[in-house]
């Protein structure tokens, strides 16, 4: 059973990560009070991790774990959510200047979902395209709060949401062990599979939740 | 500062935070004694002319704080590996928090490896990384 996941996040089989998910779910068990998740979903760089078999780990710690990718288009990156063979077939997820609009639509009709992920990004996120070209046809959902932001662009995320009524969910984009789970989604209907995901992403009932505690105040020396 | 075994430390154990004013004058030696005493590391006017926002610390200066802050929490930890993504450039006049934490323990080798950051006083990121360190073990 699982309602709140971390939708973006990266291990050791993506290029910029030497994150076992062995480690995550360690951390994951460890942080349990204040990182209430039930699954991850792991989002590998510029491919689709088919060899990735997690069901033992699945089953040992009780944490739903699914597998999508993180590719990279002429707006931006896109999360693919319900990746398969006809998708792949389709894509080579190698290329870094994928056309998004024909992802978006693609990947739609053949069963999966793509959805923008830091889109306040510069350069790599949504909004700054949006600023130059027409926006894309498709889109249901962007990542409104994602773990490695900076200050203004999940806030940049909000306006574009509510121009375009775009449902908002949130990730990690975990590249190290302890920052799993810092921002997830919470889902109105329990997530089992893959197929559930993609559903529930389409139709909406789910928003970001935010882990992250406030930073304490601290002494700050005046230099090392 | 205190020497930890490897049979001391556990996984999810922190490292001692750091949290210092990084100053341009401090950059500034450290490019002088770095030999790399270039524009963008030592004024804003001519790093501005390469593009950048305004001065910036070199990339190494962030990894050796980085490996301080290990040890410092072990004087006996020795760094095997170290490795780093520069998310932002370091821009220095501002205060820097160094953070890390152990994420795993390897009782073959008796290595540990830990997650390593720099952020600032919003919580950005600025480096993230990863060090793998060896530890003594107990006779």
């Amino acid at each position: 059973m699982a309602h709140i996941l971390d939708m973006h996040l990266h291990s050791e089989a993506s290029d910029d990560s030497r994150a076992p998910v062995e480690a995550y779910l360690k951390w994951l068990a460890r942080k349990r009070d204040e990182r209430p998740l039930e699954g991850l979903v792991l989002t590998e760089h510029r491919q689709f991790h088919a060899a990735g078999d997690y069901r033992d780990l699945e089953d040992k710690y009780g944490v739903l774990i699914l597998k999508a990718s993180e590719v990279e288009t002429d707006y931006g990156h896109v999360l693919v959510y319900g990746v398969n063979d006809d998708i792949l077939k389709r894509f080579d997820f190698k290329n870094v200047r994928l056309p998004a609009q024909e992802v978006i639509s693609e990947v739609a009709r053949m069963g999966g979902i793509a959805m923008p992920c830091h889109p306040g990004r510069p350069t790599i996120g949504l909004i700054e395209h949006y600023g130059k070209r027409p926006p894309l046809e498709g889109v249901t959902g962007v990542e409104a709060l994602n773990g490695g932001s900076k200050k203004g662009e999940n806030e940049r995320v909000a306006e574009l949401i509510s121009q375009y009524g775009y449902h908002a969910f949130g990730g990690s984009d975990s590249h190290l062990v302890s920052f799993v789970g810092l921002c997830a989604t919470e889902f109105d209907r329990d997530i089992k599979n893959m197929d559930d995901l993609v559903d529930a992403l389409r139709v909406g009932g789910y928003r970001p939740v935010d882990f992250r505690s406030p930073r304490p105040q601290t002494q700050v020396a005046p230099e090392v | 500062m205190n020497t930890f075994y490897f049979e001391e430390i556990e996984e999810g154990d922190e490292l001692p935070a750091i949290d210092f004013f990084l100053s341009k004058d401090g950059v500034r030696q450290f490019a002088k004694t770095a030999g790399m005493y270039f524009p963008r590391f030592t004024d804003d006017e001519g790093a501005r002319a390469e593009g950048l926002p305004g001065m910036i610390a070199p990339g190494v200066m962030s990894l050796g704080l980085l490996a301080r802050m290990i040890s410092d929490w072990n004087p006996a930890a020795v760094v095997k590996r170290i490795g780093t993504t520069f998310r932002s450039p370091v821009l220095p006049d501002r205060n820097v928090h160094l953070r890390g934490a152990v994420t795993q323990k390897n009782d073959e080798d008796h290595t540990a490896e830990c997650d390593i950051w720099m952020e600032n006083d919003d919580g950005e990121r600025w480096v993230i990384g990863t060090a793998t360190v060896v530890l003594p073990v107990k006779a």
